[in-house]
């Protein structure tokens, strides 16, 4: 079947039964202005029940339809039965494109779709466009560590498969359209292709620290910092300006920080009021996953890239700007 | 006794490439490549397994020919056997090709229970490989697996601990299994004298597109591939922002507080 036969974007809503997900809000927005280009139909998937006002900002994100998929069934996460379910409707609606969060469950079932039905997959763009010529998605995202932008293309497969990161685009719905069709899915698994399943789930006992991505103020090291005892003073800093502390992917690699404190475009993305790096190169794959009000760099090479995306730039010894940087807002506070 | 797989792949050190500012190409001339970092947690995590409850391990690669550097680091760590699946039609694979071409040239070395791949990979970062590794296998997957609490060989099933948003949840799969693996709890081990000498001594065994029974050549290399990448072109950069040189670091520091101050970001 040539892929003029496949239509319409779908963006999945992943949900805990009691409200959605930013990402697949955010999907929705982004979706919306695809779609306009493209003259397909937005719709929303919604495994499993969801209180009806989660719903309705799904409808707000500007989509022409929902399928719900046994809305009055509580739906945990489960690779084979998502895998299967959204295989069955791939199968049975061919939409040209079925949008997914990256986030852990995302990108766990996803992939795995796509070898079922036969498709492509990518991960983690971070632009979007519509190619009319050839009625291809161009997924644009950084790739080889930043050091270039790729375009990639499904060109003949279908639906074209993407999973996007948390925070990837802005949440702006665009408001609730007149109609809404809603398309009611029930869909049965055989209980025997059900191999796997979740025993319990333990919260972060690690503290929110770990979290990041919702942070006002974020602190980031790069590798600049030259070990990890150095750490302390950045904290500090963060702690000051009532913040959290992050890094880039080169610190995760020498296991000096987490991977959940890894920011940028294969890790956390963040959006806080005030960003201060220190150390950081300004590889594309990292800064793509800025978007900060302020945005302030240290670094002691003059010619980093990190200083074509600051508001602010100073040219000096990370350690000892950060040093006096506790210095000078103690003694702010102390008056 | 498991019958072990470790689904590995040799990577550039991304940090060391470079693009061409003329041609637009990137710069792999001299460029080192090792085994992706994760994937050598991925079979430290299967070594493991298999000194707990015995087992063969066998590490799978497809790529170049000099890709056999990273199977021999593989044998001296741990790795029974190791597999090369390379030839020039595998080229320019996507994930969806790849998966095709790795599983059916593991077929021909038997079943296995557990299946271990790296989280993603250092230059790819698609994370993909594993999930379709595993629709590939018919295999039940754990992605993201901090740590592996049992394998209860008779019930023929595992348990792992999965990173999820915010905490873990333990999982418990059937057997046949594939883990993507996170480093943390899974740090790579030195390989010994011994294991260095047995790993330059072992035999790798090689398949070709013409040594895989069943080989559809329309589902290999590019033409198998879902992806293509038609355009790459270097990031654009925006306009540098204000650099502040007061001429020291504490009037830097003290002009810097004063504009976020007047910013109202502090």
């Amino acid at each position: 079947m040539g892929k003029s036969a496949y239509k319409n974007m779908w963006a999945y809503i992943e949900h805990d039964g009691a409200r959605a997900m930013d990402v697949g809000l955010e999907l929705c927005c982004e979706l919306r202005r695809l779609c306009d280009r493209s003259g397909d139909k937005l719709l929303a998937v919604v495994v499993g029940s969801l209180p009806d006002g989660e719903l309705q900002r799904v409808k707000d994100c500007g989509v022409d339809g929902l399928i719900l998929v046994n809305r009055d069934e509580r739906m945990e996460y489960n690779t084979e039965a998502y895998t299967e379910i959204f295989a069955r409707l791939a199968n049975k609606y061919r939409p040209s494109a079925i949008f997914v969060g990256g986030t852990a469950n995302g990108r766990d079932f996803a992939p795995r779709c796509a070898v079922r039905i036969n498709t492509g997959c990518t991960s983690d763009a971070i632009e979007l466009e519509y190619d009319e010529a050839t009625g291809d998605i161009r997924f644009i995202e950084p790739a080889v560590g930043g050091k270039i932008m790729a375009v990639i293309t499904i060109p003949e497969l279908r639906p074209q498969i993407g999973t996007i990161r948390p925070g990837t685009f802005r949440y702006s719905p665009a408001g609730a359209r007149e109609k809404v069709k809603v398309i009611d899915e029930r869909i049965e698994l055989d209980p025997a292709s059900i191999r796997s399943r979740t025993l319990s789930f333990a919260p972060d006992s690690a503290g929110p620290e770990l979290n990041i991505a919702d942070s006002e103020v974020v602190v980031c090291v790069g590798n600049g910092l030259k070990s990890a005892d150095g750490l302390d003073i950045y904290r500090e800093l963060a702690a000051l300006l009532g913040g959290k502390l992050g890094c880039t992917r080169p610190l995760v690699d020498r296991e000096i920080l987490p991977y959940r404190l890894q920011i940028g475009q294969s890790g956390v993305m963040i959006k806080p009021r005030l960003y201060v790096c220190f150390g950081v190169s300004g590889a594309v794959n990292h800064t793509a996953g800025v978007s900060a009000d302020t945005f302030v760099a240290v670094n002691r090479d003059p010619q980093a890239q990190i200083f074509n995306y600051c508001d602010y730039g100073i040219v000096g010894d990370m350690d000892e700007v950060c040093r006096e940087m506790i210095r000078q807002l103690k003694a702010r506070k102390a008056q | 006794m498991l019958n072990i797989l470790v689904c590995v792949k040799q990577v550039p050190d991304v940090d060391l490439v470079t693009m061409d500012p003329e041609t637009g190409n990137l710069v792999r001339e001299g460029v080192p490549s090792m085994l992706n970092p994760l994937d050598g947690n991925a079979l430290e995590a299967a070594v493991r397994v298999k000194e707990r409850y015995g087992g063969a391990v066998t590490v799978i690669t497809m790529g170049p020919p000099a890709a056999e550097s990273a199977l021999r680091e593989c044998l001296a760590v741990g790795a029974d056997r190791a597999v090369l699946v390379t030839g020039r039609p595998f080229g320019g694979a996507d994930t969806l090709s790849t998966s095709y071409v790795l599983e059916a040239a593991a077929r021909m070395e038997g079943r296995f229970d557990l299946i271990f791949c790296g989280k993603e990979s250092l230059d790819g970062a698609t994370g993909q490989m594993g999930p379709q590794l595993a629709e590939r296998f018919g295999a039940t997957q754990i992605t993201g697996s901090l740590l592996i609490d049992e394998v209860d060989i008779e019930r023929g099933c595992i348990t792992a601990r999965r990173e999820l948003e915010g905490g873990t949840a333990a999982v418990e799969a059937q057997l046949p299994c594939l883990l993507t693996v996170e480093k943390a709890n899974f740090p790579a081990r030195l390989p010994s004298l011994k294991g260095k000498m047995a790993a330059k001594r072992a035999q790798v065994k090689v398949y070709t597109e013409n040594d895989i029974d069943g080989l559809d050549p329309k589902r290999i290399g590019v033409p198998g591939s879902g992806t293509v990448v038609p355009e790459i072109y270097p990031p654009k950069l925006p306009e540098p922002g204000q650099m502040i040189d007061e001429g020291g670091v504490e009037a830097g520091v003290s002009k810097l507080l004063e504009l976020l101050s007047a910013a109202g970001a502090i």
